[in-house]
C-alpha cells in the first residue's frame, strides 16, 4: 500500500520541533538497519537504524523491546513505520532519536525519495580542513547545513561526539577531526553512550589509541568518524583495548580511504572490537548510530571532529617495547614487569635535599630498563610498585643512563614526573619473565675485566662464617665468602657483603651444613681482583638460592652425575695473610683431604697435643745478619775456628744465631702426624730460646734440666695454625706440614665451636648420606692402633667439609668426608663400624672402642691411598 | 683413678634424678654459712651443699662431688674450687648432653 512519509518530519527532528511523539508521530521509513553488538557485558543487541522522510535520514536507535521486529523480519530496511512512541533528545548537541515504539505500516518497500543524512555535528567537526569527503555526498550537505548536524546524542550518555573520557584513556584519536575534510557530518561522535567517547577523544593515557589519526591518511574519511560507539562498549569501529595493545590500526584511518575515520572514540575497554566496521564507513550516509551509551562519565572532549589525519605520533599498536624507546620516542608506553625495585633513598647534594627511589623493569623482548623517581612522585609511586608485577607506564622522560650505577644494558633511564602514569596490569602476563638473566661461565670470569658487572650461576661448594670488616671509611661490614662451582670445572669464590650475610648468606650456610649443595644465582655482581679473580655483591645485587631456571636444573643434574668428584680449579686463589679465616680441622683430614697437594700451600688450625719431640737436632746456626727487617736465618758453615760463613750473605761473623728446628709429633683424636716448628713458634712451645737451650744442652750440659724441660713440653695441648705443602724429596711426595703460630687452647671457646658442630651435625640429614660399610673394618683396626696412646679425648667435633674457605679441592673430599661423618651424627642411626642401622658406632656390638664412631669416618675417605706418609703412618701403611 | 663410684654431670634440673645417688656439678657461689655453701646452679636454679670442709676461701666456681638429698641439695664430699673464670654454658650443656644423646659414654 502506498504510504506517505510524513515530509520535513525529520528536519523538525532535527531542529528541536519535534521531541516526542506528542508531538508528532511521524511515518517514517527505515533505509537501514544495522545490529550493533556489544561485547563486554552485558552482551546486548541494539539495533539502530536511519529512518528516512524521503528527504533526510536521521540516525535513530530501537528501543531494545522492539530487537523482536528486526528479528522477524517484520522491520527491515525499507520499512516504513510510524513512530508511536520515541525519544528525541539532545544530548550535547547532538540528536539522538530513541524509538521506542513502532507501528510497523510495510515491511518491504523501496526506498522512497533519496533521502541523505543530514547535519553534521556541530561542534565536532574540526574544521575541516579540505579533506576531501569522501565522496559520500554528504559533503553537501554536511558542512552548512545547520540540520545536518547529525548529532546524535545518544540519551543516555549524552556525551557528545567529543566527549573524551580520559581516564580510560584509550581513546582514539580523534583527531580524527584534524584532517578530515570531508568530515561530513559525520563526525558522529558516536560515543558510545558508555564511553561517550566522541571523535576527538584522545586518551593520551595509555597511549593506544588508535591511530586515529584515522584522520591523517584517510582523505576519504567518510566523515565516517563514526564513533560507533555500540551502547555498551561503546566500541565502534575503532574499539580498541588498548591493553591488549592490539589495536586495530584502526586507523581505519590509516589507511582506509573508506574511512571510516572511525574517529569514533571507542573506549571500550573490552572491546578490542575486531572489525572496525568499516562497512560502514563504506556508506557513510546511513551508519551512524550516534548513540551515546552512557558509559563514562562525560568529560568535555576536545572537540574535534574526527575526520582527517591526525598527527598521531606513534604507530600502533601503542605499547612499545623497552628496547625501542628513545629520548626522541614522544609519548610512549611499555608494559613490563618490575625485577627489582631499590628503597626509598634520601639525599643532599649541593642543589638540596630529596629522596630517590628506582626500580628496574623487564618487558616481553627482554628489554629492561631503570626507572627513577624522586620527590614527590617517589612517593607517589613508591608504595604502588611492587616486585612481580607488570605495570603500564607511560609519559615519563628518558634520560641517558649513568653506568656508575645502572647496570641494565639500556643505554638510556626513565624518569618520571607528575604526568606520568603508571597503571596495573592485572592480566595473565606470563610473557615478560620475572627476571632476565645474562648467566657467564665462571671459566670466562678468569678473563673478563675488573669492575665488569656480570650475572652467574653455580653450585655452593663450601661457605663460611661471617666476619666483620672494618671498611676504610671506618665503619664496620660484614663479609661472608662462598665458593661457586659450575660446569666448567673452575671455582670462584662469592663475597657477599652487608645484608647479603645474614639474610641469604645464612640461609646458605644452612642449607650447606644439612649436606646440601644449592644453586646460588647471582645477578649484577661485579669481578674483583683479589687473590686471582672473585664475584662480589654491590648495592643492586640480587642473589637467588635454588631458583627456579632451566639453568639451575642444568647445574643440579650435573652436579649429581660429576660435579660432584670434579675436581674444581678456583680461580681465586688463595689468601696469603690477613683475611685468612681460621679453617679449624682435624689431622686426620690433612691426608684425606689431600691437603697440600695443590699448587698452593693450605693453612690449617687445629687443635693437638704434643706427644714426642725430637730433640737431636732442635737447632740450627744461623746467619744473624740482618736482610732489611729480618735476619737472613740461613745455615751458616763452620768454618772451624769458631766463626761462621754464611753462603747467601757471603760474609762471615764471629756468633752464630741458634734458631729452632723442633720436629714434633702432635696428636688429635683422629690422628697424629709430625710437623715442624721454626723459631717463633718454637720459642713458644718451648719456653725459652733456642740459644739458650743449645746451652743447656750442650754448654752447660745439665741433662736433667734438659731432660725435665723435655717433659713438661710433652703432652701439652696447644691450637697450632699449620702451613701444609707437599714437597719433592728426591723423587718422592711428602706432605709436610710447618708450625706457623701456636695458640693455648682457649677451653670456653673450642668448646663452643664443638657444641656448635655437634648441632650442625645433628642437622645433617642422614638419608642422603652413603653409608660405606667396607670401610668400617679398617676403621676398628686403625682405631685402635691410634687410640691407645691417646693421652687425650676431645669431644667429637665433626669437621666436615666447609670451616671457612679451604682449599677448593676439601669440598669434594669434604662431602665424602661428611658423607661418613654424617651417617652418625645425632639424629641418624647407621652404624658406622658394622654399617647396620638403629645403633651408632659407639654401641655397637662389633666395635671394640666405643670411640670408633668418629675415627672410623676419618680412615674412610682414605681408602689407602696413603701409603708413603711419614713415620706416623705406617700403621695406615697397612692397608 | 677410682672408678668404683662414679658420679653424674647434673645441673639444676637434673638433679632430681639421681636422689640418693653420687652427682658432680659446678655451682656458682652466692654465699657461704658454716656447713653449708649456696650456690646458683649453671641452669639457674639454687642448690645448697652441705657438708663438712668446703674449702677456704672460695673461689666464684665451686665443684662438689657428693649424694644427692634433693632436688636442691647435696651432700657433699669433695669440694674443688674451679676459679673465676668458668664458662657455665658450656658445662651446662655437657650436663645435657651427658644425660640425655650420650649417656652411653659416661655411667
Amino acid at each position: 500500500m502506498e504510504v506517505s512519509l510524513t515530509a520535513g518530519a525529520i528536519g523538525k527532528i532535527m531542529s528541536g520541533e519535534v521531541t516526542k511523539e506528542i508531538d508528532m508521530m511521524p511515518v517514517l521509513q527505515v533505509t537501514e538497519v544495522r545490529q550493533i553488538k556489544s561485547q563486554q557485558e552485558p552482551v546486548r543487541e541494539r539495533f539502530r537504524m536511519l529512518v528516512s522522510d524521503g528527504t533526510q535520514l536521521h540516525q535513530g536507535m530501537l528501543g531494545a523491546d522492539l530487537n523482536h521486529l528486526v528479528k522477524s523480519g517484520t522491520l527491515q530496511a525499507g520499512s516504513i513505520v510510524r513512530l508511536t512512541k520515541f525519544l528525541c533528545n539532545v544530548i550535547k548537541d547532538r540528536r539522538i532519536v530513541i524509538i521506542m515504539q513502532v507501528d510497523v505500516i510495510t515491511t518491504k518497500a523501496d526506498i522512497i525519495g533519496h533521502p541523505v543524512l543530514g547535519g553534521k555535528t556541530n561542534d565536532q567537526r574540526v574544521a575541516d580542513s579540505s579533506n576531501k569527503s569522501n565522496a559520500t555526498g554528504f559533503e553537501q550537505q554536511g558542512r552548512s547545513e545547520p540540520i545536518a548536524s547529525c548529532q546524535i546524542n545518544n540519551t543516555e550518555t549524552g556525551r557528545s561526539n567529543a566527549a573524551i573520557s580520559p581516564e580510560v584513556g584509550h581513546r582514539q584519536g580523534f583527531g580524527a577531526g584534524s584532517s578530515v575534510p570531508t568530515s561530513t557530518p559525520s563526525t558522529w561522535a558516536y560515543n558510545n553512550t558508555e564511553t561517550g567517547r566522541s571523535n576527538a577523544t584522545i586518551s593520551s593515557e595509555v597511549g593506544q589509541r588508535q591511530g586515529f589519526s584515522a584522520g591523517s591518511s584517510v582523505p576519504a574519511s567518510a566523515p565516517s568518524t563514526r564513533a560507533y560507539n555500540t551502547p555498551e562498549t561503546g566500541r565502534s569501529n575503532a574499539a580498541f583495548s588498548p591493553e591488549v595493545g592490539q589495536r586495530q590500526g584502526f586507523g581505519a584511518g590509516s589507511s582506509v580511504p573508506a574511512s571510516v575515520p572511525s574517529t569514533r572514540a571507542y573506549n571500550n575497554p573490552s572491546a578490542g572490537q575486531g572489525v572496525p566496521r568499516q562497512d560502514h564507513a563504506r556508506d557513510p550516509p546511513t551508519s551512524y548510530p550516534p548513540r551515546q551509551p552512557a558509559y563514562q562519565p562525560q568529560i568535555p572532549p576536545p572537540m574535534y571532529a574526527n575526520r582527517g589525519p591526525m598527527a598521531r605520533n606513534e604507530a600502533p599498536p601503542r605499547i612499545i617495547p623497552i628496547n625501542a624507546l628513545s629520548p626522541y620516542s614522544g609519548r610512549w608506553t611499555i608494559k613490563a614487569r618490575v625485577t627489582n625495585k631499590a628503597g626509598l633513598r634520601q639525599y643532599s647534594n649541593p642543589r638540596g635535599e630529596g629522596k630517590v627511589f628506582s626500580f628496574d623493569l623487564l618487558d616481553a623482548d627482554g628489554g629492561e630498563i631503570r626507572v627513577t623517581c624522586f620527590n614527590a612522585v617517589a612517593d607517589q609511586f613508591f608504595d604502588q610498585i611492587v616486585v612481580g608485577n607488570v605495570y603500564l607506564i607511560s609519559r615519563g622522560s628518558l634520560r641517558p643512563a649513568q653506568k656508575n650505577f645502572n647496570h641494565l644494558p639500556n643505554d638510556y633511564e626513565i624518569m618520571l614526573d607528575n604526568a606520568s602514569t603508571i597503571k596495573q596490569c592485572y592480566e595473565e602476563d606470563a610473557v615478560i619473565p620475572r627476571h632476565q638473566f645474562h648467566f657467564r661461565i665462571i671459566g670466562d670470569i678468569e678473563s673478563m675485566e675488573n669492575n665488569s658487572i656480570i650475572d652467574v650461576i653455580g653450585i655452593v661448594s663450601s661457605i663460611s662464617a661471617t666476619v666483620v670488616i672494618m671498611r676504610k671509611n671506618g665503619t664496620e661490614t660484614q663479609k661472608r665468602s662462598l665458593q661457586l662451582k659450575d660446569m666448567s670445572g673452575r671455582s670462584v669464590e662469592v663475597t657477599m657483603w652487608g645484608d647479603f650475610c645474614n639474610a641469604e648468606g645464612q640461609r646458605l650456610q644452612n642449607l650447606c651444613d644439612s649436606g646440601g649443595f644449592p644453586v646460588l644465582a647471582v645477578k649484577a655482581g661485579r669481578i674483583s681482583e683479589f687473590n686471582g679473580k672473585a664475584v662480589s655483591t654491590i648495592g643492586s645485587s640480587q642473589l637467588f638460592i635454588d631458583p627456579d631456571f632451566v639453568e639451575a636444573q642444568k647445574l643440579k643434574d650435573w652436579f649429581e652425575r660429576e660435579g660432584k668428584s670434579v675436581p674444581c680449579i678456583s680461580i681465586s686463589r688463595e689468601f696469603t695473610g690477613s683475611g685468612r679465616v681460621d679453617v679449624r680441622k682435624t689431622i686426620s683430614q690433612i691426608k684425606d683431604e689431600k691437603l697440600g697437594t695443590s699448587e698452593k700451600p693450605d693453612w690449617i688450625t687445629v687443635s693437638a697435643t704434643i706427644i714426642y719431640t725430637k730433640f737431636d737436632n732442635f737447632c740450627y746456626t744461623a746467619c744473624p745478619i740482618m736482610n732489611g727487617d729480618r735476619p737472613c736465618s740461613k745455615k751458616v758453615t763452620s768454618n772451624g775456628d769458631g766463626t761462621w760463613t754464611c753462603e747467601k750473605c757471603d760474609k762471615s761473623v764471629d756468633e752464630c744465631d741458634y734458631r729452632y728446628i723442633l720436629q714434633l709429633q702432635i696428636q688429635d683424636h683422629t690422628d697424629l702426624t709430625w710437623v715442624t716448628a721454626f723459631q717463633e713458634a718454637g720459642e713458644d712451645i718451648m719456653g725459652m730460646s733456642a740459644k739458650e737451650l743449645y746451652h743447656v744442652k750442650y754448654v752447660s750440659e745439665e741433662e736433667e734440666k734438659f731432660e725435665s724441660i723435655i717433659r713438661n713440653v710433652a703432652f701439652t695441648k696447644y691450637i697450632f695454625k699449620l702451613k701444609v705443602k707437599e714437597e719433592t724429596f728426591s723423587d718422592e711426595q711428602r706432605v709436610k706440614a710447618t708450625v706457623v703460630k701456636v695458640d693455648k687452647v682457649n677451653y670456653s671457646s673450642d668448646t663452643r665451636t664443638i657444641l656448635d658442630a655437634m648441632d650442625k651435625l645433628r642437622n645433617i640429614d642422614a638419608t642422603s648420606l652413603p653409608i660405606k660399610p667396607e670401610g668400617s673394618n679398617y676403621s676398628a683396626e686403625a682405631v685402635n692402633t691410634s687410640i691407645r696412646s691417646s693421652g687425650t679425648r676431645d669431644p667429637s667435633s665433626v669437621d666436615r667439609r666447609d670451616f671457612g674457605l679451604h682449599a677448593h679441592q676439601s669440598g669434594q673430599y669434604g662431602n665424602q668426608y661428611s658423607s661418613g661423618s654424617g651417617a652418625h651424627g645425632g639424629g641418624a642411626t647407621s652404624c658406622n663400624v658394622c654399617g647396620n642401622s638403629g645403633h651408632v658406632s659407639a654401641n655397637c656390638p662389633s666395635a671394640n672402642e666405643p670411640q670408633g664412631q668418629y675415627m672410623g669416618n676419618s680412615y674412610r675417605g682414605t681408602s689407602g691411598s696413603y701409603g708413603g706418609g711419614g713415620p706416623p703412618r705406617q700403621h695406615v701403611g697397612s692397608y | 683413678m677410682d672408678t668404683s663410684s662414679p658420679s653424674a654431670f647434673v645441673n639444676g634440673a637434673l638433679l632430681r634424678r639421681y636422689i640418693g645417688q653420687k652427682v658432680r656439678t659446678v655451682i656458682q657461689v652466692i654465699g657461704s654459712d658454716t656447713g653449708s655453701v649456696v650456690g646458683k646452679s649453671t641452669d639457674d636454679l639454687q642448690i645448697v651443699v652441705r657438708g663438712s670442709s668446703p674449702p677456704n676461701p672460695l673461689t666464684t666456681y665451686l665443684e662438689v662431688i657428693g649424694i644427692a638429698e634433693s632436688d636442691n641439695s647435696i651432700r657433699a664430699e669433695t669440694w674443688t674450687n674451679f676459679g673465676n673464670s668458668f664458662d657455665p654454658q658450656n658445662f651446662n650443656e655437657l650436663c645435657k648432653l651427658a644425660n640425655g644423646e650420650f649417656k652411653h659414654m659416661f655411667i
